[in-house]
């Protein structure tokens, strides 16, 4: 077998589990622009005859999705700035001093990761009533999220510092920097393209969340486009074109910047975000 | 005027004794070098001075301020690290200023100081250039640009030539020492290589286990080593050990296997004491069999051009290094020649020299 044919066998390999892989996102766009009728046809149409652009302003219109998206944003982007003020000093820390306790710290970390969203929310549903933070949906699902994924963004964030030479650090003390200062002016900005990948992953995390927000937040203005998704269907729903054209509207923005980073996001996983 | 004094410096790791009871008092404007093999607790040293490390025990003082409970930043000395510890998203010109911008001086002055400085040290072309655009050497001298620039009061260098070739080593150490020279500074050099400690320093620490084995000028050092340690570990290729025993009215023979030799140095040591002999490869001369003191056979021989190494296939093996080449070949026989004065003895039990 020549090397050229083995690469365009496994290329098309790859091919072929991509188009497996995104095919459930191809249906949600075509069937989103399909007619009542088409929708239902056998057997199916792969493209639409007449698309219907028009879905997409009347959804929006028709369910108030500015609303949930606003919601979905404020979430997200509370989520991501609680997490990555509290995680960036964490992460540091345990990239930094090595003992049995920062080992201990690093276990628990990773423990809470474990466990499921679908677990936690009765216990955190609970103290949150009690507390009377359920006063608050929007800012007790920004805890709960915070609490969620803190331990995933403390993991890689902290393997971004440990690439981090410890000699530059000790450079700038000698330099005249306090720890602080040597932390703010050296590490951090070393660091800086980790902390921003992570945080990217974690408001992509964030803008998608479900059970939480479907749990805490009650008022249908307070909830997020997740859960607005959700309440579109019921038992005998067969508007799926109108449901196809609101999480194509929910999802577009996410894919968007998804495959605008990506390159900086698959580097940043990989080598620690350094160099 | 002493400008960096240790007394009684102590340092454990957990159960780890890393320094033990360090006492150095090191003179303003002199260049004093730590050699010794790894662990020995020279870069330990170095870094308790910085402030990098916390010791346990004893104090350590900057120019007459006792600067043992200060962090580093406080106690205003510059260091030269072995990876050169450049910041990787800064220019040359703002590496070489980070300081003075630590310590408020304004934007026009920093570039007045990293102009100058940069002039000294042949950077002017760079400085708005990333340390991942340059050289080693061209790195290596950032860093040391880096620590002209603040005028400290001590310059710390922790084995900054390491990661050089040789050839630019050589050039480099003629530099440090010049730079050294021309600022009046006084400079602490970590260093494995005693090559370097010989060649760039005033005064040379030998360090071993935690231990200050012996200091004092770099040829004392060569000349009279205080025990077998220092001996072996001052001088290239390194000093040749000989066991013997101390006879009637001090007298010491040595047998190589073709009958005992006596030399002519009195040892104030027991009869009967076990002792070694000490002799460097470059004070033993090779000489036709029957005119040397020693006789032995040649195992190998190593030529570099202009010096020969001879090693003999004795017990212990000897060697012995000879300028010029020598027309000798393995198996040949040969004397060996040395005067009595080149004869270094310690006692075998101890290693310190009687």
């Amino acid at each position: 077998m020549s090397e050229t044919f083995r690469n365009r066998l496994l290329l098309l390999v790859a091919l072929a589990l991509a188009a497996v892989y995104l095919f459930p996102l191809y249906w949600m766009y075509i069937t989103a622009l399909k007619t009542g009728s088409e929708m239902f046809r056998t057997p199916p149409s792969f493209w639409p005859d007449e698309p219907q652009w028009a879905i997409f302003p009347f959804v929006f219109q028709l369910k108030g999705m500015a609303q949930f998206l606003w919601n979905s944003v404020v979430i997200a982007s509370g989520s991501v700035a609680l997490i990555a003020c509290l995680g960036t000093g964490a992460a540091y820390v345990l990239a930094r001093y090595r003992n049995v306790w920062v080992d201990v710290g690093l276990f628990l970390v990773l423990m809470l990761q474990v466990l499921p969203a679908s677990l936690m929310i009765t216990p955190i549903f609970v103290l949150f009533t009690l507390t009377g933070l359920l006063d608050f949906p929007r800012t007790a699902v920004v805890l709960a999220i915070a609490a969620k994924s803190m331990p995933f963004f403390i993991v890689l964030v902290r393997a971004t510092f440990m690439s981090v030479p410890m000699e530059l650090e000790e450079a700038a003390l000698v330099d005249g920097n306090s720890r602080a200062g040597a932390f703010w002016s050296i590490v951090l900005p070393l660091a800086r393209n980790g902390i921003l990948v992570s945080a990217i992953l974690i408001f992509m995390q964030a803008f998608g969340e479900f059970v939480y927000s479907k749990s805490l937040i009650q008022e249908i203005e307070l909830q997020p486009s997740s859960v607005g998704l959700n309440a579109f269907m019921g038992p005998n729903t067969n508007e799926w074109n109108r449901i196809m054209a609101f999480a194509s509207i929910y999802v577009t923005p996410i894919l968007a910047t998804f495959v605008l980073l990506q390159r900086r996001i698959v580097s940043g996983l990989t080598s620690g975000a350094l160099k | 005027m002493k400008q960096i004094v240790f007394s009684g410096v102590n340092k454990y790791y957990g159960a780890f004794h890393a320094l033990k009871d360090i006492d150095l008092a090191i003179d303003k404007g002199s260049f004093v070098a730590l050699v010794g093999p790894s662990g020995c607790g020279k870069s330990t040293l170095l870094r308790s001075l910085a402030g990098l490390e916390k010791i346990t025990g004893g104090d350590i003082s900057i120019a007459g301020e006792v600067v043992t409970a200060l962090p580093p930043r406080r106690r205003d000395v510059a260091m030269v690290f072995q990876s050169y510890a450049l910041y990787p998203h800064m220019t040359v010109e703002e590496n070489l200023t980070y300081s003075l911008k630590v310590h408020g001086v304004s934007k026009a002055e920093r570039k007045r100081a990293a102009g100058e400085v940069a002039a000294t040290t042949g950077l002017s072309g760079l400085l708005h250039r990333y340390p991942r655009e340059l050289s080693g050497g061209q790195r290596q001298r950032v860093a040391m640009s880096r620590a002209i620039i603040r005028n400290p009061k001590a310059f710390l260098f922790d084995e900054p030539l390491s990661n050089l070739d040789a050839a630019l080593r050589v050039h480099m150490r003629k530099e440090i020492r010049a730079l050294h020279d021309r600022l009046g500074a006084t400079s602490v050099y970590v260093t494995h290589d005693q090559i370097e400690a010989m060649t760039m320093a005033d005064h040379v620490v030998v360090m071993r286990a935690g231990v200050i084995e012996q200091q004092g000028r770099p040829l004392d050092l060569y000349d009279k080593p205080a025990n077998k340690f220092v001996a072996g570990f001052i001088g290239s290729p390194a000093m040749n050990f000989i066991p013997a025993t101390v006879e009637e009215g001090g007298r010491v023979t040595v047998d190589l296997g073709a009958g005992p030799v006596e030399l002519a140095v009195a040892v104030a040591a027991p009869v009967g004491a076990r002792v070694l002999i000490g002799i460097r490869p470059e004070h033993l001369t090779l000489t036709a069999p029957g005119d040397g003191r020693l006789v032995a056979a040649v195992a190998f021989t190593e030529s570099t051009g202009f010096t020969t190494f001879v090693s003999t296939a004795t017990t212990p093996e000897l060697m012995v290094v000879e300028t010029g080449r020598r027309a000798v070949a393995s198996g040949d026989r040969v004397g060996l020649a040395f005067d009595d004065a080149s004869v270094h003895v310690f006692d075998a039990e101890t290693e310190q020299r009687l």
